[in-house]
C-alpha cells in the first residue's frame, strides 16, 4: 500500500502511465465506472496531444494536471458524480419491508422482478444468436486462416465480439440493474497489425467474452424453461377452482386424484398453493437476474481492468 | 500541495464545487445550443476553459455530465474517426434539449437576479 502511494505521487510521463495511475486511484470502484473514466481520460489526453504537435508527451501530460486534473483528482470527481447520478436516475427504491410476509409478497412490487422475468425469456433468443455468431465466426475465419483471407475475417469477428459485448452490457444494465460500461475499451494505438492480432489473443477479456456468449445458449434454454414452466404451473394451479363452474371443462389431475370429481373442497387449497408458488417463482426470477448480472459483470467487464 | 490549505480556503473551494455542480449542465447545454455544428468533449472543455470562475474547474468533470445529458435525451451523440487521434464522440443538442435550455435559462436568470438583489445590501 505504501509503495503504491509513493508510486502515485510521481507525476505520470505518458498516457499509459496516466491511465495506470487513474485506474489505481479508482481501485475498488465499480469496474464499469472505471472503464468509462479511462475512456474519457484517454479521449481527452489523445486530443490534447494531437492539438500540440510540438510538445513531448511528458510535457503535455504535465500540463493536463491543471486542466483535466491529476489522476487522483479525476478519480474523486468520478466517484462523486457516480453517487449523484445513481440517486438521480434510479427509480426510487420501494420502502424496505420488515415483516416476513411483506418481504415475501413485496417481490411483486419490485420492477426488477419483471425485468428479470423478461430477460429470462429474451435470453433464449440472444443466447441462440450469440452461440451461432461465435461458432460460425470462429470456424469460418479460423479455417480460412491457412489461405490468409481468414486473418481479416478473424479481426472483423473479434471486433464484432466487442460490439456485441457492449450491447449485451446495455441489456443487462437496463433489465438486471447491474452497472455496465457505456464506453468500449480503447485498443492500444501505435502498435502494428501483427502486435494487435497478438493482443487480441492474449487479452483475457476476449476469451471471457467468448465464453460468456457460448454459455448463453444453455443458460438461455434453462432460463426460458424455468420461466415458462413455473409460470404456467402456478397460474394454472391458481385457476383450478374455475373447474367448478358449470359449462367449463377443466381437468385438475394431481397425484392420481381428479380434484373436481373426488375432492372439490381441496380446489381452493390448490389455488392458494398456486399463489405461493407464483410468488416463490418471482423471488427465483429476481435472484436469477441478480446472479446473471454479476456473472455478466465478471465475464464482460472485470477481466478488462488495467491491472 | 506544499502547505495545508486553511479553513476558509476549504470552505471557498467547497462553495465553488457546489456552484459548479449546479450550473455546469446549463453551461454545457448553452455551449452546444449556440454551436452550429456538433462538438466533441475536448472542444467543449476548451470552450469552457476560456471562461473564468467556477466553470473553469477540472475538465474531467464534464464528461460524466455530457453522458448524463445524452442519456436524458437532451443531447444526441455519434462517434467519428479522426485523422489526428482517437475516434471522437460528437454531441449535438436535441429539440428536448433546447426546450430544457430555455427553461433552465429562465430559472438561472431569476436566481441570479434574486441573489444579486440580496447581495446589494452587503457590498456597496
Amino acid at each position: 500500500m505504501n509503495s503504491m502511494r509513493t508510486n502515485n505521487n510521481r507525476p505520470p510521463q505518458s498516457i499509459p502511465e496516466y491511465l495506470e495511475q487513474l485506474s489505481q486511484a479508482l481501485a475498488g470502484a465499480d469496474p464499469a465506472l472505471v472503464q468509462d473514466a479511462l475512456y474519457d481520460a484517454e479521449e481527452y489526453l489523445r486530443s490534447e496531444l494531437a492539438e500540440q504537435p510540438g510538445r513531448s508527451e511528458a510535457e503535455v501530460i504535465a500540463s493536463v494536471a491543471s486542466s483535466y486534473g491529476a489522476p487522483e483528482e479525476v478519480a474523486d470527481i468520478y466517484r462523486d458524480t457516480e453517487v449523484k447520478v445513481q440517486t438521480a436516475l434510479r427509480p426510487p427504491a420501494p420502502p424496505p419491508r420488515t415483516s416476513l410476509l411483506g418481504r415475501f409478497f413485496g417481490v411483486a412490487a419490485d420492477p426488477r422482478t419483471y425485468a428479470s422475468m423478461f430477460y429470462m425469456v429474451l435470453s433464449l433468443a440472444t443466447g441462440i444468436f450469440y452461440f451461432t455468431w461465435v461458432v460460425t465466426g470462429l470456424s469460418v475465419s479460423l479455417s480460412l486462416v491457412v489461405v490468409l483471407i481468414g486473418i481479416p475475417l478473424l479481426i472483423l469477428f473479434f471486433g464484432s465480439i466487442r460490439l456485441l459485448s457492449l450491447v449485451e452490457g446495455r441489456l443487462v444494465e437496463v433489465m438486471l440493474g447491474e452497472r455496465m460500461p457505456r464506453r468500449p475499451l480503447y485498443s492500444a494505438r501505435g502498435r502494428n497489425w501483427l502486435q494487435r492480432i497478438g493482443d487480441m489473443f492474449t487479452d483475457a477479456r476476449t476469451w471471457s467474452t467468448l465464453l460468456y456468449m457460448l454459455v448463453m445458449l444453455p443458460l438461455g434454454v434453462v432460463y426460458f424453461t424455468i420461466n415458462v414452466t413455473l409460470l404456467s404451473l402456478s397460474l394454472s394451479m391458481i385457476a383450478a377452482p374455475l373447474a367448478l363452474f358449470p359449462g367449463l371443462h377443466l381437468n385438475v389431475w394431481m397425484f392420481g386424484i381428479d380434484f373436481p370429481q373426488q375432492a372439490p373442497y381441496l380446489l381452493p387449497l390448490v389455488s392458494a398453493i398456486g399463489v405461493l408458488l407464483l410468488f416463490a417463482s418471482l423471488h427465483l426470477f429476481r435472484a436469477i437476474g441478480r446472479m446473471h448480472g454479476s456473472m455478466a459483470k465478471h465475464l464482460l467487464v472485470k477481466t478488462a481492468q488495467y491491472s | 500541495m506544499a502547505e495545508a490549505p486553511d479553513d476558509s480556503d476549504l470552505q471557498l473551494r467547497k462553495f465553488q464545487k457546489e456552484l459548479s455542480a449546479g450550473t455546469v449542465s446549463l453551461a454545457l447545454l448553452a455551449v452546444l445550443g449556440s454551436a452550429d455544428e456538433p462538438m466533441y468533449g475536448y472542444q467543449i472543455a476548451k470552450r469552457l476553459e476560456l471562461l473564468d470562475g467556477v466553470l473553469s474547474g477540472k475538465q474531467s468533470a464534464l464528461y460524466p455530465v455530457l453522458r448524463n445529458l445524452s442519456a436524458a435525451g437532451m443531447l444526441d451523440s455519434h462517434v467519428e474517426p479522426s485523422v489526428s487521434g482517437p475516434p471522437r464522440r460528437y454531441y449535438r443538442i436535441t429539440e428536448a434539449g433546447r426546450t430544457t435550455l430555455q427553461q433552465w435559462t429562465a430559472a438561472w436568470r431569476a436566481t441570479r437576479d434574486s441573489v444579486d438583489a440580496v447581495l446589494e445590501g452587503v457590498c456597496q
